[in-house]
């Protein structure tokens, strides 16, 4: 008997924006399988050129919602590269303390609100809250944790307010930093939870692998998210971050409007997978336990598995952020005015966002005006990795029933936390 | 932990993004009055609508600005409370991160952390596009928005009980 598949998944649910999967298959021969983007550009570059040195990371931490301190930090930095300001160590190692707040509130919002749903078997977080109180309440709180974390080092919950070109506009107390602290201890045992729960959760992850190229910052003997060179599981030498360009290549395609990446191979993957593939070897005692727990394995080539890389990345950073704070008590938190002198120049800057690599280029004239800018995001670079694990996944699962394999599919991209753009959300409503 | 207000103003939007910024705009300006708001808390929650779940949790009234496409003309403003509209997009309920603000007010009634009173302000956009300023439309009609929006948590402040119904009215634009 002849089969016939026809999946449009317009939109895929539980991302960050609009992407579409389309297949079409006849008697098991694939006529199409395609991950569209078809969201329109948002020409952020262009509204940076012409503005000031110092107003570059207000209009970029707009950017995402979620991933607002990750764009902060990457146009700090290249400013700071442009122009030839060095800060202090407190002051990165306050950056260092928010950028993992920013892992922490996004990992928690993908893996409890987004990845959840699909290994309890329902279409969102909404029915959880009646079915599984206690596990929501859980991930509610860990969340929470992220924003309150976020507000106190970065003056909001999102969209940070206090960061500098140099340094901190308003700094943290050290009685602030104790508090945070305390909380972040009571966070641990909640991490422990929503990784036990995910962990009975986890016989319903797919078994799929393909042999990928993962890149990510690397740092010897760190598990890095805001310093360090690229690295590939693909190359033994990591190549310094003013070299982006040449590493995500990034070029369009017909069936996307965001462009696409490639480097050693036709596509390689960043994200949380990614670094721990890595860096696995310099995690912290506590997630090294998580994920022996779990069973990944450094050079695990399993998309699914990045939601697992989450939680252990999750219990990383506060393990960590613990460390730094007993550091910035120890030394005392002091009082530092920025000081910038604008000129021409050229400057990089390279983060992990919570889905992967980020980077940013800006030059500046002799006012310190942006000339050009150039914001090469991880989920553009992920865009050919998950179309080339649909090509391979699909004749793997062809025989079974077409919801099945929608299903599969979706958490397939679902996996790779994608942020097609976040940058509108406005209300569509009808009155009732 | 700081100590939190009864009433919180949220504002909603992204100011990259012309009239979906104008939450935002508004939000700013009721921060810039100077000891006028004082017993209230303004948390600017951008376009990561997740935070507000966070945002409202343990507060009496919440008070929530964000531009919003209602059928009505550009720029107008109307107060209505979650039970009192559907979402229209679509996918409605499927998507949180898609950032359904309806969507975040039931995860939080869900989990019991909902305010008494939850009352939304949309104003209805005229341009939604890359670009850093307001349209003239709403632009022209801030000031509007401003003394609508501080009546409603004036008017709160002043509630001698939690729970008390406020009373139901809609703002359109002036003539």
């Amino acid at each position: 008997m002849s089969k016939t598949i026809d999946i449009n998944v317009h939109h895929v649910t539980r991302i960050e924006g609009h992407g579409n999967i389309v297949l079409k298959a006849s008697d098991g021969t694939i006529e199409k399988l395609e991950w569209q983007v078809p969201e329109a550009p948002r020409f952020f570059e262009a509204m940076l050129r012409g503005r000031l040195w110092d107003e570059i990371q207000p209009i970029v931490c707009r950017i995402c919602g979620i991933c607002s301190m990750s764009h902060s930090l990457a146009a700090i930095k290249a400013v700071e590269d442009a122009m030839g300001v060095v800060v202090s160590d407190q002051t990165n190692k306050l950056r260092i303390l928010g950028h993992y707040a920013e892992q922490l509130e996004s990992h928690s919002l993908h893996v409890g609100y987004l990845v959840a749903p699909d290994l309890l078997g329902v279409k969102s977080v909404v029915p959880l809250a009646s079915s599984h109180p206690d596990a929501v309440k859980t991930i509610i709180a860990i969340h929470r944790v992220g924003n309150q974390w976020m507000e106190l080092i970065g003056g909001r919950m999102t969209h940070p307010v206090s960061l500098r070109i140099g340094g901190f506009g308003k700094l943290p107390t050290e009685h602030e930093l104790r508090e945070l602290k305390n909380s972040l201890e009571e966070t641990v045992p909640k991490l422990e939870v929503l990784a036990d729960l995910v962990l009975s959760l986890a016989g319903n992850l797919p078994a799929f692998e393909r042999d990928t190229e993962y890149v990510a910052l690397v740092q010897p003997g760190k598990y890095p998210f805001y310093d360090g060179d690229i690295g590939s599981t693909d190359v033994a030498d990591p190549v310094d971050v003013h070299e982006f360009e040449s590493v995500a290549n990034e070029y369009v395609t017909p069936q996307s409007t965001a462009k696409w990446a490639k480097w050693h191979r036709d596509s390689y993957a960043v994200g949380s997978l990614a670094r721990y593939n890595l860096n696995a070897d310099n995690l912290l005692p506590l997630a090294t336990k998580t994920a022996k727990a779990f069973g990944l394995e450094k050079g695990c080539c399993n998309p699914y598995m990045n939601s697992v890389a989450q939680i252990i990345e999750s219990v990383h950073v506060v393990e960590r952020a613990l460390q730094l704070i007993d550091e910035l008590l120890t030394a005392g938190i002091k009082p530092e005015v920025p000081h910038v002198e604008p000129r021409a120049g050229m400057g990089v800057g390279a983060v992990e966002a919570p889905r992967g690599i980020l980077f940013h280029r800006y030059a500046f004239d002799d006012d310190g005006r942006c000339t050009s800018a150039n914001v090469c995001i991880p989920t553009n670079q992920n865009h050919a990795n998950i179309q080339k694990d649909l090509e391979a996944l699909v004749p793997q699962i062809i025989d079974r029933e077409q919801d099945e394999i929608r299903l599969m599919l979706e958490m397939l991209v679902r996996a790779y936390d994608p942020c097609v753009s976040c940058s509108t959300h406005y209300l569509d409503v009808a009155f009732v | 932990m700081q100590q939190l207000n009864d009433i919180v103003v949220v504002g909603l939007g992204n100011t990259l993004m012309t009239d979906e910024g104008i939450g935002i705009h508004v939000l700013c300006l009721l921060m810039s009055e100077s000891g006028r708001h004082d017993h209230i808390d303004m948390v600017e929650a951008g376009s990561s609508v997740m935070s507000v779940v966070h945002s409202i949790a343990g507060r009496r009234k919440a008070i929530i600005i964000d531009c919003a496409r209602m059928s009505e003309p550009a720029g107008t403003i109307r107060r209505f409370t979650p039970s009192e509209v559907e979402s229209t997009k679509s996918l409605p309920h499927l998507s949180l991160h898609e950032g359904d603000l309806l969507t975040a007010l039931r995860l939080s009634r869900d989990l019991g952390e909902h305010p008494d009173e939850v009352v939304i302000f949309g104003i209805q956009p005229e341009t939604i596009a890359p670009g850093d300023s307001l349209s003239s439309t709403l632009q022209e009609r801030l000031d509007y928005y401003l003394e609508t929006i501080a009546s409603e948590f004036h008017s709160a402040s002043h509630t001698p009980a939690p729970g008390t119904a406020q009373p139901h009215f809609e703002s359109h634009i002036p003539d």
